[in-house]
């Protein structure tokens, strides 16, 4: 316990912080500019100057540790005059151009000169300008009012970890560029916005449409787009979001967003946005009222239902809606339509992954706080690039590397690449023989420790010999041992599993193999998860075996107590997964089907097999925002609200429970509401007021929400399982998939590239993600490239035994040499049309690997 | 791309250090000699073989002025200005440079035989005035001398 | 007095190891290995060496800081960035004694347990760097540096450092970030380098010519070397005297030398015979005398009391017809360039003041003028964040001070008086 003292004042400190936090802590203002608390200290403005009895010099309050005994003067005559001589300073070159900036109103340069005074204009000379750069499509920069505090450079090298902007040029000159000059070649995450001070770096979003004080509300919701689930502020004017900003002290994301979470607003007021009900009429949709919609769909699947039994109906659920909208979701289909068939997009992966982790390692075990990876002494990252698909997640694992921890991966990972990974990069189709071979060599060096038996068992089973195994990998023996060495030594360790590891061949066993590292390192597991509340809707018991709160629908004790509460009886099969879906449609097995906030067309293997699939239904209706691939094969399609037009939670990949708030009104329903009407129209009451009412519900039947409320979440941490009853204790069987070994040779095959930029297809509806990410490309080595004569941007057919797309070339030395790389994000353009439905049997996640393509150059587009 | 030779050089240097980023001002020398100038290829170049972000190591070189930020003459002249050189009549070897070889401060010939840079100084200030020329010290400066000396230049 | 730093420096061979053992070099460092650290320590306190590099700073004290860390490893690094303007006196080890360097750097290296030297290297002396590096590989045959030196368990790895051209990296601190990869721009102390210096290592900075000095007083002693010069500041110094003088170089001798006797009894006076006007004494940020301040004794503790300091020891002689604006002027000029922008009062200002001298200069100067040099100074001056914007601010504090006339004048007559 020290004591400074601080104008008169006695302040009392746990452990010796700056100056400056010493008088925050005590309500003393000290004036800063290039201070930032989230930033490492910099020292630079020097406006923080303060007096400190027994220093001759003046002290920055930002940098000096405040030391017991400590007599500190923060405001003197002296000190104002040293303020205004640093504001002249800062002024002599900066534009006076308040009236036109849109930094006026939350410019610090600003407001500090108003409080300390303006200088009386002493400088003659003409002022330093440099041109305004609009060659950014989103972000502009307007040198000539930089002030060359670096917080926007600390923050893109130091936190955000992109390094893609440094100050160039010394003294006077110095200001701040990306690589290019102009345009950025970057994450845009957009973070050196948020910390710049004055107007020199902004987004061009809002460029000119409004003021700062203008802005009634600052509505503070989750992102859309991952399962990340960041807490973002939106900035709304008219019912228009102006901005989207992070707040500092939030718990997921603490201040930083992502691309999509910052710039990917827009696709709320997009043009295309769906307005009213549609019903297909001789081929033609005609819009229609909301009456006449409802009882409609209400007819049909009536019809369907009493025509075919609940069998013959399917929906499927949304991890972009809330856990309101999948709660009813599931509902309805379970009491109305009487059926499990339920599922959704989270099947192509996280459903499955999660189950098998679970089955071995325990309820809950992907359930670890993503900032907890800071923490960690090494992170092993499998299945892809984290830093794209879970951005905010991807820093923390940076910000390991930052402090110290060792980061090892399994191939190549190019947003950890400068964070001095330890890579090994295996062989085409050996990532299985790589894995096999560490789990061996952990196997030699640790012991296991017995907490699991019927999983040491099969762990014991595996009998290798890791020489050969390092050599068919193509791995260094070197490399492996050093790799092997940080990873048996770890005390903290992390293991991050994404999807491309999931979406594998014979992922089920290296799911089992990875897991089996994990629990002989003593690990946390983190599952990455691509969409907002794709743990949500599965906690919600919209999967095809299991009800409300992760409850088995097989067994008979948990079914009777949902069927008591809704009053009505369940089926006791579990129902069909999303891919058996399509089979029954196809086969015409499946009558009518209700997909909420889905692109099954876009997102399932087999696209073409999946539009014969839907086309052959009886009924199809299609809930959402946009009139998207598969909305065009409905027969009645329903806009809904989207996100920040309605309240309601997400649950993130962490399991914690989030507030979704409304901050623009649009006209419409919310989807449990339009659920609900159609309920009411089959006879089915479905009475919510609002989207608490349901929630309360939720924490009524489902274990893993008991007791929760609306305003515990506000509080931030309701973390699942919240006052939860463990579950199933019995452990199933582990039964992993191992299949072949694929032999590469020189053929091409198939990648999905995991852009950062986008997000499913709806971030392509956001502009501003749209100019930085325009179309689908596909992604080449430039050792590819040069065997077919091909340059960036010439059109490449690509084929494989599904289908084919025409697409333009991009060339990345990232790219493996035997891999073509395609999105599936722009609608025309989706990968799946190329994927044939090929799964994982235990996880049935689909295999995308192996899918070997017909590269050839393509005049005709 | 950089020469097979310059790969090993910046690797034999980047051996001199504990970490890659230490081996960055050394390698922007071997790149710049490469590339005859830091142009984006060079950068990338440096970039690629340490691990270190392009911009980074743009933002790096920017800082210090004997690195050459646009193309260059085939030599550098480069005459100290600073006081030392200053009164013993550096200036007029700078206007004779202008009028003699149409070498304007920072600038290049016509021919692109030479640039001139101008420098702060040089540590030659006992025997000023004086100049660099690629690598090499003159010193005791005078025009007639200073044109002997570019004559060996071409 | 006999020559220490620059012994042996007229054989044209000088720089060849093999030279430099015939003339007695390498003798120090076997006799050093055979002593504990912390008496070699001893030794230098007793010495009362001081940094050579500008500031003065007690070598020993620094160096007990460093070994008391228990961090390793550690590291050395010479700062041969020489950019102070008039100064040169390190170019002369550096191409001709390379060897007393390395050897000294060797002893420090064993002293304080840094097994890593670098030698950062201002990259206007291309030379140098061919002859260090040479020097260098020497010295690995010969068994001086690498892992078991002169057959001992000591190890010392040594290297050249390239800058490219920033004066700010003489800095210490920047002279550290600059070694990273970075932009050389000064780091917040503290923490001090010698507790996280390099590498966030310990780490000890010292001028070429402060750890020259190293071999001597191994060999004669720390009380004899104490013996040389001022008492409180004792030791050989190396003073560099450029400008208006007859013979101007590079002279060894004991430190506390007057001033007027290094210009007038060492030098042979003005040039030419001619008026002197004005003498910077220690470097071009150190403040300039009038003809009748010249009789102080260059060393550390003797020049402040004089009105001006030590510096580099860097003397820049300036006749009657030296126009001190422009001078003035000139060094502003210089400060601007090499301001590294990142503290506010000097990268802003040094460029204000600059532009002021110039328009004085030009003759398009105002009344108020010279007030304001004064107050923009005076708003750097103790406000920033390395010395170096101190340094600008003094320059012309210090012009105004003494030669207020010469200033008047331009403002007054529209221009330079002098200009032909
Ligand atoms: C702006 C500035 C420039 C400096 N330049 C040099 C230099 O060129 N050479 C040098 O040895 N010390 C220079 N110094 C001093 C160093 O910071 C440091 O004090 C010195 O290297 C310590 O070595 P010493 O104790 O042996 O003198 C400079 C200091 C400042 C503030
Ligand atoms: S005084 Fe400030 S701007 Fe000037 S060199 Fe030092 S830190 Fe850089
Ligand atoms: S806030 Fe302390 S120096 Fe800028």
């Amino acid at each position: 316990m020290i004591t400074v003292n601080i104008n008169g004042k006695d302040i009392k400190l746990e452990k010796a912080v700056t100056v400056l936090e010493a008088a925050r802590s005590a309500g003393i203002k000290i004036p800063t500019l290039c201070y930032h608390e989230q930033l490492e200290k910099y020292g630079g403005c020097r406006l923080c100057l303060v007096e400190v009895e027994k220093m001759p010099r003046l002290q920055t309050a930002c940098t000096l540790i405040s030391a017991d005994g400590m007599v500190i003067r923060t405001e003197t005559e002296q000190l104002a005059e040293v303020r205004r001589g640093i504001l002249e300073f800062l002024l002599i070159n900066h534009p006076l151009d308040c009236p036109y900036c849109d930094k006026a109103g939350e410019c610090e340069l600003q407001d500090l000169v108003e409080k300390y005074g303006t200088a009386k204009g002493r400088y003659m000379e003409k002022k330093r300008t440099v041109p305004e750069s609009l060659e950014d499509p989103v972000i502009v920069r307007n040198m000539g009012r930089c002030i060359a505090c670096t917080r926007c450079v600390r923050m893109c090298e130091g936190v955000q970890g992109a390094s893609a902007i440094a100050v160039i040029n010394r003294g006077g000159h110095s200001h701040i560029e990306p690589f290019s000059g102009g345009r950025y070649d970057c994450e845009y995450c957009g973070n050196c916005v948020s910390v710049c001070p004055v107007g020199a770096i902004m987004s061009r979003l809002h460029r000119h449409s409004y003021r700062p004080w203008q802005v009634k509300e600052n509505i503070e919701t989750v992102c859309p787009y991952c399962g990340v689930g960041c807490t973002v502020i939106l900035q709304v004017r008219d019912d228009v979001i102006k901005r989207v900003v992070p707040r500092i002290g939030s718990v997921v994301n603490n201040g930083m967003l992502c691309s999509r979470g910052r710039f990917g607003y827009e696709f709320v007021g997009n043009r295309e946005r769906l307005t009213s009900p549609l019903i297909k009429k001789n081929g033609v949709f005609e819009e229609a009222t909301w009456e006449e919609a409802i009882s409609l769909v209400a007819n049909r699947l009536k019809e369907a239902r009493d025509g075919y039994g609940g069998a013959a109906v399917a929906g499927i659920a949304s991890p972009r809606c809330t856990n309101e909208d999948n709660f009813i979701f599931q509902k309805f289909m379970r009491v109305v339509l009487g059926t499990n068939n339920i599922d959704s997009s989270a099947r192509t992966g996280y459903a499955g992954a999660q189950s098998f982790i679970e089955n071995i390692s325990g309820q809950g075990a992907t359930a670890n706080i993503i900032a907890g990876l800071s923490n960690s002494d090494v992170v092993l990252v499998t299945g892809g690039d984290p830093t794209t698909v879970n951005p905010i997640l991807g820093l923390q694992i940076r910000s390991c590397a930052g402090k110290g921890g060792n980061i090892l991966t399994v191939g190549h990972v190019r947003g950890l690449r400068h964070f001095n990974p330890a890579e090994l990069r295996p062989a085409l189709f050996t990532e299985t023989l790589l894995l096999e071979g560490i789990l061996h060599s952990l196997k030699n060096t640790k012991e296991l420790p017995g907490s699991n038996p019927k999983f040491e068992a099969k762990i014991r089973e595996l009998n290798i010999s890791p020489e050969d195994i390092i050599k068919t990998c193509g791995v260094s023996e070197e490399d492996f041992n050093g790799f092997l060495k940080k990873l048996s030594g770890a005390a903290n360790p992390a293991i991050v599993i994404g999807k491309e590891l999931i979406q594998s061949i014979g992922s089920s066993y290296k799911l089992f193999l990875v897991l089996a590292i994990n629990y002989l390192i003593n690990g946390r597991v983190y599952l990455l998860s691509e969409r907002a509340n794709e743990q949500g809707l599965i906690d919600m018991g919209c999967t095809p075996d299991s009800l409300p709160g992760c409850r088995p629908v097989a067994y008979a004790e948990f079914r009777r107590r949902y069927e008591t509460a809704w009053k009505t009886t369940i089926p006791d099969k579990p129902g069909l997964s999303i891919f058996e879906m399509m089979d029954s449609a196809g086969s015409g097995a499946l009558k009518a089907m209700y997909i909420m906030g889905e692109n099954p067309l876009f997102n399932l293997p087999e696209s073409h097999a999946s539009e014969a699939a839907l086309k052959n239904l009886d009924f199809l209706v299609v809930q959402d925002i946009f009139l998207t691939e598969t909305g065009k094969l409905a027969d009645v399609v329903l806009p809904s609200l989207g996100w920040s037009e309605k309240e309601g939670t997400f649950t993130n990949m962490e399991r914690r429970i989030q507030r979704l708030r409304k901050a623009v009104y649009r006209d419409g329903m919310e989807d449990w509401k339009i659920l609900s009407e159609v309920a009411k129209n089959m006879g089915v009451k479905f009475n919510y007021a609002d989207a608490e009412e349901i929630f309360n519900e939720i924490s009524r039947v489902s274990p893993l929400h008991r007791d929760l409320t609306y305003n515990e979440i506000e509080k931030g941490n309701a973390l699942y399982p919240y006052k939860g009853e463990p579950l199933r204790g019995v452990m199933e069987d582990i039964v992993s998939h191992k299949g072949d070994r694929l032999d590469a040779g020189d053929k091409l095959y198939l990648g999905l590239e995991r852009p950062l930029f986008h997000s499913g297809t709806l971030s392509t509806k956001a502009s501003a993600l749209l100019h930085i990410y325009p179309e689908a490309v596909a992604t080449i080595s430039p050792s590819t490239a040069e065997k077919f004569s091909l340059k960036p941007g010439d059109k490449v057919r690509v084929t494989t035994g599904a289908g084919s797309l025409s697409l333009p070339v991009a060339v990345d030395d990232a790219v493996h040499g035997s891999l073509v790389m395609i999105t599936n994000n722009f609608e025309g353009k989706g990968a799946f049309a190329l994927i044939k439905y090929i799964a994982d049997p235990v996880t049935k996640a689909p295999v995308i690997e192996g899918i070997e393509v017909h590269l050839e150059k393509d005049g005709t587009v | 791309m950089l020469s097979e030779a310059a790969i090993k050089e910046i690797e034999a240097i980047r051996a001199k250090y504990p970490t890659a980023r230490a081996a960055l001002l050394p390698a922007i020398y071997v790149a710049q000699r490469e590339f005859g100038w830091l142009s984006p290829e060079a950068y990338e170049a440096v970039s690629d073989i340490l691990g270190i972000p392009k911009a980074i190591a743009r933002g790096v070189a920017t800082f210090y002025a004997m690195y050459r930020h646009r193309p260059m003459g085939r030599n550098v002249v480069q005459l100290c200005t600073n006081v030392s050189c200053m009164i013993l009549g550096a200036e007029k070897l700078v206007d004779f440079l202008k009028n003699r070889y149409s070498l304007e401060p920072g600038g290049t010939d016509p021919d692109g035989r030479f640039s001139l840079v101008i420098m702060e100084c040089i540590g030659a200030c006992g025997t000023a005035p004086a100049m660099l020329v690629n690598e090499d010290f003159y010193e005791n400066l005078t025009e007639k001398y200073i044109e002997e000396i570019l004559g060996k230049y071409k | 007095m006999e020559k220490v730093l620059l012994k042996n420096i007229d054989n044209p061979d000088s720089a060849d190891i093999g030279e430099y053992r015939k003339a007695g070099g390498y003798r120090s460092l076997p006799k050093a290995l055979e002593l504990e650290p912390k008496a070699i320590i001893e030794e230098v306190k007793k010495a009362g060496l001081r940094g050579r590099g500008g500031a003065g700073f007690p070598v020993a004290m620094k160096w007990t800081f460093a070994s008391s860390d228990p961090k390793f490893p550690k590291y050395l690094l010479c700062n041969a960035d020489e950019g102070e303007p008039g100064t040169f006196k390190d170019r002369p080890i550096l191409e001709k004694n390379p060897h007393l360097l390395i050897e000294g750097m060797i002893i420090s290296g064993y002293t304080l347990k840094a097994e890593y030297g670098y030698i950062y290297l201002r990259g206007e002396y291309p030379e140098a760097k061919h002859i260090l590096d040479k020097a260098i590989a020497q010295a690995y045959e010969n068994g001086f540096l690498g892992e078991k030196i002169a057959g001992k368990d000591v190890r010392f790895h040594l290297a050249v450092h390239q800058g490219a051209g920033a004066y700010i990296c003489g800095e210490e601190t920047a002279l550290i970030e600059s070694l990273e990869g970075d932009r050389g721009q000064p780091r917040i102390k503290p923490p001090f380098p010698v507790n996280v210096g390099a590498f966030s290592m310990p780490t000890v900075v010292n001028n070429v010519e402060t750890l020259s000095n190293l071999p001597y007083i191994i060999e004669i002693g720390g009380e004899a070397y104490s013996k040389i010069g001022s008492p409180d500041c004792p030791g050989p110094k190396l003073y560099c005297v450029s400008g208006h003088i007859e013979k101007p170089g590079v002279y060894e001798l004991p430190m506390g030398t007057i001033l007027k006797d290094i210009i007038y009894t060492h030098c042979g006076g003005i040039k030419g015979g001619g008026k002197l006007k004005a003498v910077i004494p220690g470097g071009i940020s150190t403040p300039v005398l009038p003809p009748d301040k010249l009789d102080c004794p260059m060393d550390f503790v003797n020049m402040p009391k004089h009105g001006s300091m030590l510096g580099s020891g860097a003397v820049i002689v300036m006749d009657e017809s030296v126009c001190l604006v422009k001078v003035c002027y000139r060094a502003l000029k210089f400060f601007e360039h090499e301001s590294c922008g990142k503290c506010t009062p000097c990268r802003e200002g040094t460029g204000w003041l600059r532009s002021i001298l110039g328009r004085i200069e030009d003759g398009s100067g105002v009344d108020g003028d010279i007030e304001l040099l004064l107050s923009v100074s005076g708003n750097i001056m103790g406000k920033t964040f390395c010395p170096l914007g101190d340094g600008a601010a003094s320059v012309v504090q210090n012009f105004i001070k003494h030669f207020r006339p010469e200033f008047e004048d331009h403002i007054k007559n529209a221009g330079c008086s002098l200009k032909n």
